[in-house]
């Protein structure tokens, strides 16, 4: 580990950060009237809808207060109170670092597993935390891949912001373990404040993320206030972690859209330590974090199916949120190899260039560039400038959408899902997605021929992963088609409720359908799935483009 | 007006089009520098160096500086791509070595690639280091240009600053510049806008009418906009002064190549000689089989297209009318 990492002095900065943060929101509010009211709008609407408690009564009567006041309240008193706000709100944003607690919570995951899998060891372990389950256990449970050795050169000589794709509540933790294992420098990270209420997660979430972020808020203040916070923190060379799809992927499929407001804040923060004259580069990692199983599939899956788009933004009743549930999430886990497979990208700065170890910055052609040129003006002088930098960040998202796609490591339950559903679709044809996934337990599919179409799917993806467009790992790559739907049968059953698919004499019963379009929907954005999950305004992704049979057959000496 | 605020424009390209942008730059007071390579016959290099002997040397004009260097470009901030899309690629990989995050690179190349149908600013982000990138669009002509005649230009990029520097650059008394920020919008409707001036002049050619030509053109924008939407360009981008605008220019435009192109078609002319006959090198040409691919591939009807593949083909002219009302 790192003990040099800028988050190890997080609490001695911690009030230095925050008034920054307050000060450069106050200043930067031009109308605290408007400010000020949208924030009251907000807050009273949302308290108005919640379960109150007698906290939530008075904050309630608080913001009522104020909505009537503000009209008539002079302009000084005005910024007084939007003062006292920012303050309230960075100050909660702003999260606790203990790194006497990280040292012990980085190292949580096996102790936590430990806990869940027989609860009375934390008694020992709270008595001797020695006595710590060694990381080793999970080793070959969890693989991180990736150019791990030049991003812990680089994150001695630049700030990361960290951007993998999001399926899970389980994702900070096993992405923050895969930062530990590959001895890269712990991140700060905005956690859902619901993360921190949810009785399973809060117990790692604490002391873990550095800042909270309470996503039903939805005031422009409080925005203004998280958006500074994470600036000031790059700005100061804090190493960060983003999920930018916003939220968990319901469908199942790797992100083609992002949101695109924190990961905004790197160039400013860039820029700005610039105009200090003390340049410290920024740069971007995207990563996927491929599960062969999904903690909260039945739920996301579902809660896409329901709104088809609409989304519910929190969901705080889910899989994560039930100890048994997560328990036997981690059995299956653990008890199968490469469950998870964590896997680092190519490092890239923020206006899409590659970047070396040494953080030097290189166009698609290998020249150098200094990055420091995109954000100066016509003079010369380096600028703030928020439209330029969305139009920057636009770009960069698109870039790292492409890494996703690039650095989706398929795992067995994909392919097996893929394959089961292509039958599903094959059973109705020209039907619409609702009449296709009604289908329960009406196709059963002999083994060997959905060992067949397997076999053809993995074939087809071992091409686009030579073309560098796709990861297909060790297992998948040269296993038989039997062998690879068993390790899918063996990884859904035991963890999801109910039968995905179910063994029957003549075959294998597709069941739960929804589960199978959730697991192929991995492979949508490829072409290799149905896509039928593309983000509104975009063309579904259409298969790719393979060398004819012919041709390959020739390369391959005649093979036949 | 001091020397600092007089706005520096580099221009590759010593072609017509080239030529015709370092005027407009010229008559708005703006220094250019202009790159034009050497060897090129009846280039600017060629005819500055025949006007040098003329008593009206253009030489004369201190504010215009010929050059074969791309450096001597890149020190102006505004970079202006003037050349053929055939050579794009190789142009801006050469330009490129002098490029930096701080150029803002705007190109007036018609047309798309026909692998990928990439954009060539989708070219100068993989070829150079800028970012900040635009291009030009619109119904104004060389011809325009250099005589002054009035007329409009459309500049898109996402970058305010590259709007605002594009216009500073080239709007004057007789040259109205639009901006829009739909970049890839205005590129692929400046490209389609070429197929379907083929239309027109084939049209014009072979007898339409007002009734059919305007049926024509409102069918064949309707088309293209629908394209532009499965492309991810914004439709009305196709509606406006770079699609639309442009398209309703061709009608009165008669020496533009690809309505030359079309006429010659439309006179049974073949292919190869039409090319000729159109003197400039017709970027539509390999689209248009490719476009009513991408229709195919994404499901969009694109019975004009379709029609002007088969003109293209060697197709009678009745193809084309009995193509557009059957669709």
């Amino acid at each position: 580990m790192q003990d040099d990492a800028p988050i190890f002095g997080f609490n001695a900065a911690r009030e230095d950060i925050v008034r920054t943060v307050v000060s450069r929101v106050v200043l930067s509010t031009k109308d605290p009237l408007l400010a000020l009211n949208d924030a009251a709008y907000h807050e009273t609407k949302r308290l108005e809808a919640s379960k109150r408690g007698p906290e939530e009564q008075k904050e309630l009567a608080e913001w009522q207060r104020l909505a009537r006041a503000l009209g008539r309240m002079p302009d000084g008193e005005r910024r007084e109170k939007l003062a006292s706000i920012v303050e309230h709100v960075g100050w909660d944003v702003a999260g606790n670092f203990d790194p006497r607690v990280f040292k012990v919570s980085s190292k949580l995951l096996p102790p936590i597993v430990t806990y869940l899998l027989a609860p009375r060891t934390l008694v020992r372990l709270a008595r001797d935390p020695k006595q710590l389950v060694s990381l080793s256990a999970l080793d070959d449970k969890v693989r991180v891949e990736g150019p791990v050795e030049e991003l812990r050169e680089l994150s001695r000589q630049g700030t990361a912001v960290y951007v993998p794709t999001h399926l899970s509540n389980m994702d900070s933790i096993v992405f923050g373990y895969a930062l530990e294992r590959a001895v890269l420098p712990p991140a700060t990270y905005g956690a859902g404040k619901n993360l921190f209420t949810n009785p399973v997660l809060s117990f790692f979430m604490h002391n873990l993320g550095a800042y909270r972020v309470d996503r039903r808020i939805r005031h422009n203040l409080y925005k203004d206030v998280l958006k500074t916070y994470s600036c000031v923190l790059l700005e100061r060379g804090y190493h960060s972690l983003f999920f930018p799809g916003g939220t968990r992927s319901r469908s199942g499929g790797v992100e083609r859209r992002l949101k695109l407001g924190l990961m905004g804040t790197a160039i400013e923060a860039y820029a700005r330590t610039l105009m200090a004259n003390r340049e410290r580069r920024v740069y971007f990692v995207p990563a996927t974090i491929n599960y062969l199983i999904t903690l909260e599939a039945e739920t996301l899956i579902a809660d896409f199916l329901a709104e088809a788009g609409k989304g519910r933004f929190i969901i705080e009743d889910d899989e994560s949120s039930r100890v048994g549930r997560v328990t036997a999430f981690m059995r299956k886990m653990f008890d199968m190899q490469g469950a998870v497979v964590i896997r680092f990208g190519k490092p890239i700065d923020p206006f899409g260039n590659m970047v070396d170890e040494r953080c030097r910055s290189f166009d698609r052609r290998g020249r150098e560039v200094d990055p420091a040129s995109y954000v100066k003006d016509e003079s010369g002088r380096v600028t703030l400038d928020p439209v330029r930098d969305a139009q920057y960040t636009r770009e960069l998202g698109d870039e790292i959408c492409k890494a996703y796609l690039r650095d989706t490591v398929v795992l067995e339950t994909h392919v097996v899902a893929a394959a089961s559903f292509e039958r599903l679709r094959r059973a109705s044809p020209a039907s619409d997605l609702f009449t296709v996934l009604r289908q329960r337990d009406v196709v059963v599919v002999p083994r060997d021929e959905l060992a067949k179409d397997v076999v053809k799917l993995r074939d087809r993806l071992v091409e686009l992963a030579d073309r560098g467009e796709i990861v297909v790992g060790g297992f998948l790559r040269t296993a038989s088609g039997g062998d690879i739907v068993e390790r899918a049968l063996r990884a859904f059953a035991g963890y999801h409720a109910s039968p995905v698919l179910a063994s029957r004499p003549e075959g294998l019963a597709i069941m739960d359908t929804n589960l199978l379009f959730y697991y192929q929907n991995r492979l949508a954005a490829h072409g290799m799935a149905w896509d039928v999950i593309a983000p509104p305004g975009m063309p579904p992704a259409r298969p790719p483009v393979f060398a004819p049979p012919a041709a390959r057959d020739a390369a391959q000496g005649g093979l036949s | 007006m001091t020397d600092r605020q007089v706005p520096s424009v580099g221009i590759v390209g010593g072609g017509p089009w080239g030529r015709a942008l370092a005027t407009a730059a010229r008559r708005t007071g703006a220094e250019v520098v202009l790159h034009s390579r050497r060897d090129q016959p009846g280039g600017l290099g060629a005819q500055l160096r025949s006007s040098e002997r003329s008593p009206q040397a253009s030489t004369a004009d201190p504010g215009l500086h010929v050059t074969t260097d791309y450096a001597e470009v890149a020190k102006a901030r505004l970079v202006v791509i003037a050349v053929p899309s055939s050579v794009a690629r190789s142009v801006l990989r050469a330009l490129g070595d002098h490029l930096g995050g701080q150029h803002l690179v705007v190109h007036g190349v018609r047309g798309l690639g026909v692998e990928g149908l990439e954009t060539v600013s989708d070219l100068v982000r993989e070829e150079t280091p800028a970012r900040r990138l635009g291009a030009l669009g619109g119904p104004v002509q060389a011809g325009e240009l250099i005589e002054g005649r009035p007329s409009a230009m459309v500049i898109g990029s996402r970058f305010p600053e590259v709007i605002t520097a594009a216009t500073r650059a080239f709007q004057g008394p007789s040259l109205r510049v639009y901006g829009t920020n739909d970049l890839r919008g205005l590129e692929w409707a400046s490209a389609l806008v070429g197929c379907l001036s083929i239309g027109v002049g084939y049209a014009e050619e072979a007898g339409a009418g007002p009734g059919l030509l305007a049926a024509l053109i409102s069918r064949g924008v309707d088309e293209a906009a629908r394209l532009m939407a499965a492309a991810g360009c914004e439709e009305r981008t196709m509606l406006g002064l770079g699609g639309y605008g442009d398209l309703l220019a061709s009608i009165a435009l008669e020496d533009r190549p690809e309505v030359v192109l079309g006429k010659a078609l439309a006179r049974k002319v073949p292919l190869d000689q039409a090319i000729t006959m159109a003197k400039l090198r017709v970027e539509a040409i390999p689209l248009i089989p490719r476009i009513v691919r991408f229709a195919e591939e994404h499901r969009v009807d694109a019975n004009t297209f379709g029609a002007l593949s088969e003109i293209l083909a060697g197709g009678r002219p009745q193809a084309m009318l009995d193509r557009m009302f059957t669709g």
